[in-house]
């Protein structure tokens, strides 16, 4: 039996995605491109992972989401965006992506992967953290010095120039 | 003599009062009872006595009145009259709309002012009510070139996301709507859909001061998020958990703001930033782009942001309050319940009542909201007190202070919480 929530957030997803390419106003457009963000989130809620999903929202929703909203915003429709109206291209897009659709559910069905039932609870966030301080401790390492740097960039880009001379 | 109705006659009034009164009646058994029994049918009754609570009883229940109090008993511990009611938006509201009289009042009694006045016979007491029946009975006008959707759907959905940040608040042990274990990740994600809602707010009306408004607050909110998730680390990496009512119940014998103290200053700080308030209020400056982002908004409108602004005011509040300075925590207050009372009922001359299931509450949950309330009330009054004082900062100063100097004395708390870790004086095995 398919999940009805599954049902929704499928729907929501590939809704807004679709939604987010098509529409004409860019500020819906992105609108929509929060909702396939937040679609992603509550599919990581079902997959028994919180931590992802609260992340997803906070990250994607709350800062990606707000950075793209802001851009266009700032930005002139008519100057960059002209529109091509192809129809061929069109229907090239949209076989293309049934051809891939079917090749991946081919596979997903080849694969023999019916349902998948376990017991286990949510993973909690500090076996999270065990694991990256055991066995990835290397990618930890690399994100940290990444985010000390992007850090530091942003000090230093927000250090005021004129503190001298005014 | 005056006269108040000219054309008054007695006999005229008691008819027009009977009228009333039968018009109520017929309404009542026509449709209120059948609504009511469709209704009760689909809300669980408590069991007492071995005998369902059913609405067949409802005569019994008029001859004795304290058989209600299982039900109401049964009613407080359902999930509705969580949401709805009591740690949820109702209290929340009702904080928040008692802030916005105390607020005006108090700036000025510092600014040696009268205040809202003549609005109820006391000291203008009942302001906050007209004001709230001028909101709602005014004219809703939306501009013509505006972007109708989000620009109606915005302050509802800022009024939801402030809703959304008090479910995640625990008032009482126990006391919470949605108590996950992973709380604080979670209002920060609630956090971050302020800047979205403000910001389509202020594109929508299609005018000149609401987009500048919402630019700036957009920059405020962005750049004060970061200090404010940065200065809770502190007390994450201390207690090891990110539940908030672990959190408070960690504080039990001291608050954190005893070891973190410059955590809380800069989580104040972030705070203030994100409520717009003085001395950071420039999405809203008056003085300078008339209302900022809430320039074309009227009548309830308004109002929703306004009630939306300040229940977002109490949730920082009470976060700042369970982080910080010990949630719930704090010495009895009241004595237990008479076990007598509980047992027998209460004799007053010939009558005997008795009052199953009276408990309704523990008393720690008295005390709990008491010193919960109380400790909220002084941070709100700290809020509130630099918009009596403060002048507005300009804008490369806020970034400034945001970007700079914020996010340092953040590191210089997470640094502090970590040589409190490794000297052993808190965590597994810790002196503490």
């Amino acid at each position: 039996m398919v999940d009805a929530a599954f049902l929704a957030l499928s729907v929501i997803t590939i809704g807004s995605a679709i939604a987010a390419l098509e529409l004409r106003s860019l500020i819906y457009g992105s609108i929509a491109l929060m909702g396939t963000l937040g679609g992603v989130a509550g599919f990581f809620l079902l997959l028994d992972s919180p931590f992802v999903a609260l992340f997803q929202i906070a990250v994607y929703v709350g800062s990606i989401a707000v950075l793209i909203l802001f851009t266009v915003m700032l930005v002139k429709r008519e100057l960059i965006f002209k529109k091509i109206e192809d129809p061929k291209r069109k229907w090239a897009g949209i076989g293309l992506m049934l051809i891939f659709m079917v090749a991946i559910g081919a596979i997903i069905l080849d694969s023999g992967l019916k349902s998948v039932t376990t017991d286990e609870p949510p993973v909690d966030f500090r076996e999270i953290g065990d694991d990256f301080l055991t066995y990835y401790w290397p990618a930890l390492i690399l994100m940290a010095l990444i985010l000390a740097g992007s850090v530091t960039g942003a000090l230093v880009l927000a250090r005021r120039e004129d503190e001298i001379s005014g | 003599m005056s006269v108040i109705a000219p054309k008054f006659r007695f006999s005229e009034f008691l008819k027009s009062l009977t009228d009333n009164i039968f018009w109520i009646i017929v309404i009542l058994t026509l449709i209120g009872l059948p609504i009511i029994m469709i209704a009760l049918f689909f809300i669980p009754m408590p069991v007492y006595e071995g005998e369902l609570i059913n609405p067949f009883l409802a005569f019994t229940w008029m001859f004795h009145p304290e058989l209600a109090l299982p039900l109401v008993k049964a009613l407080l511990v359902t999930d509705m009259f969580r949401i709805i009611v009591f740690p949820g938006f109702g209290f929340a509201a009702l904080l928040a709309a008692s802030v916005i009289f105390i607020e005006r009042k108090m700036l000025a009694k510092l600014q040696l002012r009268v205040g809202p006045f003549y609005c109820g016979k006391v000291e203008g007491i009942l302001q906050l009510m007209g004001d709230g029946l001028k909101l709602m009975t005014k004219e809703i006008i939306i501009p013509a070139k505006a972007d109708k959707p989000i620009f109606i759907l915005s302050p509802l959905l800022f009024l939801g996301a402030a809703a959304a940040f008090v479910a995640l608040i625990p008032v009482a042990p126990g006391w919470v709507v949605a108590d996950i274990d992973l709380g604080l990740i979670a209002v920060f994600a609630v956090i971050g859909f302020f800047p979205i809602i403000t910001v389509l707010a202020a594109w929508s009306a299609n005018s000149k001061y609401p987009f500048i408004g919402g630019i700036r607050a957009l920059f405020q909110m962005v750049s004060f998020e970061i200090p404010l998730i940065l200065s809770l680390l502190g007390v994450v990496i201390l207690t090891g958990t990110l539940n908030l009512s672990e959190i408070v119940q960690s504080q039990a014998s001291f608050p954190w703001i005893l070891f973190l103290p410059i955590g809380a200053i800069v989580f104040f700080i972030a705070m203030l930033a994100e409520l717009e308030r003085i001395p950071f209020d420039l999405p809203e400056a008056e003085s300078e782009i008339v209302a900022g982002w809430l320039t074309e908004f009227s009548g309830m409108m308004y109002g929703l942001v306004q009630l939306g602004s300040y229940v977002k005011l109490y949730a920082f509040a009470a976060l700042f309050v369970v982080v910080f300075l010990g949630g719930w925590t704090g010495p009895m207050i009241f004595p237990p319940l008479e076990e007598e009372l509980i047992l027998e009922g209460k004799t007053i001359g010939p009558i005997t009542i008795q009052t199953p299931g009276l408990p309704i509450f523990s008393m720690e949950f008295f005390s709990g909201v008491i010193w919960f309330i109380l400790k909220t009330a002084v941070v709100i009054f700290f809020i509130l007190l630099p918009r009596g004082v403060f002048p507005r900062v300009r804008i490369d100063l806020l970034l400034d202070l945001g970007w700079f100097k914020l996010i340092g004395l953040t590191f210089v708390n997470i640094f502090i919480a970590l040589a409190l870790l490794y000297a052993g004086v808190f965590g597994p095995g810790g002196m503490l």
